[in-house]
């Protein structure tokens, strides 16, 4: 029997949000069972709600992956601030709510009459986080930024790469869902805070710094030596071999990390090559550093002939790490992340049931579940603001002729 | 002028998880760093260590390339902020001390592999018994359930099995291997996800009055933030590679003295750029007249940006274009962060001094607190350094009692 008290029940969260960090943000809180209100506008949908990958290639707001990913379990209202009818709207919410969520370039919040002096007087232990590009103060704050440059910005570029490569992304657009999450952990901090004091606050996040947050080491070593580590591929300096390597068929890789002397001398054996084992090119992880090209390619011999799949299943039979370079088709086919279970499957009225990415996180007393799909543009605006604002069926009407709810 | 009051917290007003007691124990960064976020925001966090202390400890980076146990950069910033003491959880006394601390602790955190957890005493069951209030937070590679739980990983591992290291690379160089983020990303993910478990779950007992059990799985704090490239298999079943094409110009630069990350995603901000580079006459050709148009030709468009770039500055190109509201971005050295006006103006980085290290600036807030401030108190312990204070002080054990320990190799 699922309990129906969720760790976030009762916390109410008015999200102006948009694009990806600070969506996020809210969907951790939307995962922890509070109750999450984005609000939206025609006049700026949100850019997930516009790009690829759209369900069966049919494009429309309701439709897109990426939307649909990250507002899982929210509410959705139209409301146009440019309206002084819009902003009375939104000044109920907030002081109907525990939490506002923002993620506009600094200052935009104030320019707009929602500023956090404004909803303190409101709602005088709001909690109200900021997620910008570089935060609320500094000269470069009203900067534009987008979360792929937070990977640059961070420094984690310019140690990532291979040797000989200019420093190089990630892949994905990382700064943003590190940012959305690094905000979630602040606002239930604040929560933590506003419990034993009764006092909320402003939280001031910024993308960047939480990002610089993730290469640590990289900032005490040029503190310590006054030079960052280089790039280095996928090599690892504590442990060799330490990368991916080729595998059977067309762009197969399996990730291998050899922690140390004897875990090589088991992969040798693994491998049946005893003259590998005895090789004094290979003997200590400083004879393997030493000949690390060399040893990778010998590793490469045996891998390329067999699956990423084969490889992993006999490196992880003897406690070795590896595992295939997977694809988004092979997690969504992954019966282990579907035992566990993972992913969230709910009916959608415009696609369906298509198998969300869910939560990270198993609780055992108050478990979190995805509750609702993300909601079409606009779904909950009545609902919100009879329900939760009190407003009657003939206000929402003039408000929705007026132009308001849109 | 803007309305934040960020500017001004007393820095002496307790943090926002002032009174939470936490444990944590394990290796390297995914534990440590959500000990690190509650014990910057206040709690008190006491890192448990095999006698022969944390992986981290033997990982550096290391003043002057000299490994030492008490000096490893990766260690010292993890772990500020934190008591340490030691223990050997595979000794009944070892695991006996373990269970009285946890008695008053409000969160245990810890990510030891799940083949471990019995034979280190770490069953939740068996630790809520003395304190039902306690909410344990266990990290592991594919989770305590499943047919992968007992695989092995390391960071790299998880990169691989959380479907991320297959965006990341070469593009048009499909003889090179996909390549993996630098340094301990998939630790810090989980670290950062624990965080805000743990206190979902205390924030929950508030309510309940009862403590619980959290399962996270590395694979899936990853799966869940690969932007829009794992949800495209469920929409529209295309599987993003760093093969494939991507439809935003956006690359890494070189300038004169470093190199520009330039992006222009809106169509205005294209034209911000022309106007910054005196609009070339051929930035108005049908090669570049939109978006796709220079998505589909970016090797032309790259190599007369790369032209243009040539003699300049990166910190000329950056500010230029961020005045033009175009949103390219420095591609930052780790001393070009430790200079930066704007985040030096913020007060980001937090000096401090340890007994072995010398004073070091470490990356300090990731946010501000107006009333309740993240601090740097203390930096990271030595190994057991805290011993006798939480044996002797906290848990009531005489001196000779600890001697005894320390005989027995249990601390």
């Amino acid at each position: 029997m699922m309990s129906e008290q969720l760790p976030l029940s009762g916390v109410r969260v008015a999200d102006f949000t948009w694009v990806w960090a600070g969506p996020f943000c809210t969907l951790q809180l939307a995962h922890l069972g509070a109750e999450v209100i984005r609000i939206e506008s025609e006049s700026r949908l949100c850019v997930t709600r516009r790009i690829p990958p759209v369900a069966d290639g049919e494009a429309g707001p309701n439709r897109c992956g990426y939307f649909n990913q990250y507002n899982q379990g929210k509410h959705s209202i139209c409301l146009n601030l440019k309206k002084p009818e819009g902003l009375e709207v939104a000044k109920k919410l907030v002081a109907a709510s525990d939490i506002v969520a923002e993620n506009f370039a600094a200052g935009v919040m104030d320019r707009m009459g929602l500023g956090y002096e404004t909803l303190k007087a409101i709602k005088p232990d709001i909690i109200m986080i900021a997620l910008s590009g570089y935060g609320a103060t500094g000269p470069e704050s009203p900067y534009v930024s987008y979360g792929p440059a937070q990977v640059p910005m961070s420094g984690l570029a310019s140690m990532t790469g291979f040797p000989d490569s200019p420093p190089m992304s990630v892949g994905f657009s990382y700064g943003d869902p590190n940012g959305g999450l690094h905000g979630a952990f602040a606002v239930l901090a604040a929560l933590m805070h506003r419990a034993r004091t009764g006092e909320g606050q402003y939280i001031d996040m910024s993308q960047w710094e939480t990002s610089v947050a993730l290469v640590g080491e990289g900032i005490m070593a040029q503190e310590m030596n006054g030079a960052a580590p280089q790039r280095m591929g996928n090599r690892d300096p504590h442990m060799a071999p330490h990368g991916l390597f080729r595998c059977e068929g067309e762009d197969r890789w399996v990730s291998i990390a050899v922690a140390d002397d004897a875990e090589w001398q088991r992969l040798c054996a693994l491998m049946e090559k005893p003259d590998l084992a005895s090789d004094t090119r290979f003997v200590t992880l400083a004879d393997r550093k030493d000949n690390e090209d060399v040893l990778e390619a010998a590793v490469t011999d045996w891998t390329a002939t067999r699956s990423a799949e084969e490889v992993t299943r006999m490196l992880q039979a003897a406690g070795l790490a590896a595992f295939p370079a997977v694809t988004n088709k092979e997690l969504a086919e992954d019966e282990h992340l579907r035992s566990r279970p993972f992913f969230a499957e709910l009916e959608h009225p415009e696609v369906g049931v298509r198998q969300h990415a869910g939560i990270p996180w198993h609780f055992s007393d108050t478990p979190c579940q995805v509750r609702r799909p993300a909601p079409c543009f606009g779904r909950d605006t009545e609902d919100v603001l009879q329900r939760v604002l009190g407003y009657a069926t003939d206000e929402v009407a003039t408000l929705k002729d007026n132009g308001v709810l849109t | 002028m803007s309305e934040h009051p960020s500017s001004m917290p007393d820095p002496q007003a307790p943090g926002p998880l002032h009174g939470i007691r936490v444990i944590e124990c394990g290796h390297m960064v995914a534990a440590a760093y959500a000990g690190k976020l509650m014990a910057d925001l206040g709690a008190e966090v006491i890192k448990v260590e095999e006698l022969s202390g944390d992986f981290a400890r033997q990982r550096g980076p290391y003043p002057g390339n000299t490994p030492h146990p008490e000096k490893s950069g990766l260690f010292l910033y993890l772990n500020t902020n934190k008591r340490g003491v030691t223990l050997n959880l595979e000794t009944t006394k070892g695991r006996e001390l373990f269970q009285r601390l946890v008695k008053d602790a409000d969160v245990v955190v810890h990510n030891y592999h799940p083949t471990q957890i019995a034979s280190l005493g770490l069953e939740y069951e068996t630790l809520a018994q003395q304190n039902p209030k306690l909410v344990m937070t266990s990290i592991s590679p594919f989770g305590q359930t499943g047919p992968h739980r007992d695989y092995t990983a390391h960071d790299l591992t998880m990169w691989t099995a959380g479907g991320i290291v297959f965006l990341g690379g070469l593009g048009g160089r499909p003889d090179l291997p996909p390549l993996k983020a630098a340094g301990q990303q998939a630790g810090f993910q989980a670290g950062v996800n624990a965080g805000i478990a743990s206190l979902g779950a205390l924030y929950a007992r508030l309510g309940t009055g009862r403590g619980q059990h959290i399962d996270i799985s590395v694979q899936e704090c990853l799966v869940a933030i690969m932007e829009n490239n794992y949800i495209a298999w469920p929409y529209d079943q295309t599987t993003p590679s760093r093969l494939g094409f991507r439809l935003i110009p956006q690359d890494v630069l070189p300038c004169r003295d470093g190199y520009i990350y330039v992006l222009a995603v809106e169509e205005h901000q294209w034209q911000n750029a022309v106007e910054l580079m005196g609009n070339p006459e051929w930035a108005n050709t049908e090669l570049f007249q939109d978006f796709v148009a220079r998505s589909v030709n970016w090797d032309a468009l790259k190599a007369l940006l790369e032209d243009w770039l040539r003699d300049k500055s990166v910190q000329e190109v950056y500010h230029g274009a961020q005045k033009r509201r175009v949103p390219f971005a420095p591609v930052s050295t780790m001393g070009d962060l430790l200079k930066s006006d704007h985040l030096n103006a913020r007060g980001f980085f937090a000096e401090i001094g340890h007994p072995e290290a010398g004073t070091l600036r470490y990356p300090g807030a990731p946010f501000k607190f107006a009333a309740s401030p993240w601090t740097l108190r203390s930096p990271a312990p030595c190994l057991g350094q805290h011993n006798e204070e939480v044996y002797c002080g906290q848990l009531g054990l005489a001196p000779e009692e600890l001697q005894a320990l320390q005989e027995t190799k249990v601390i």
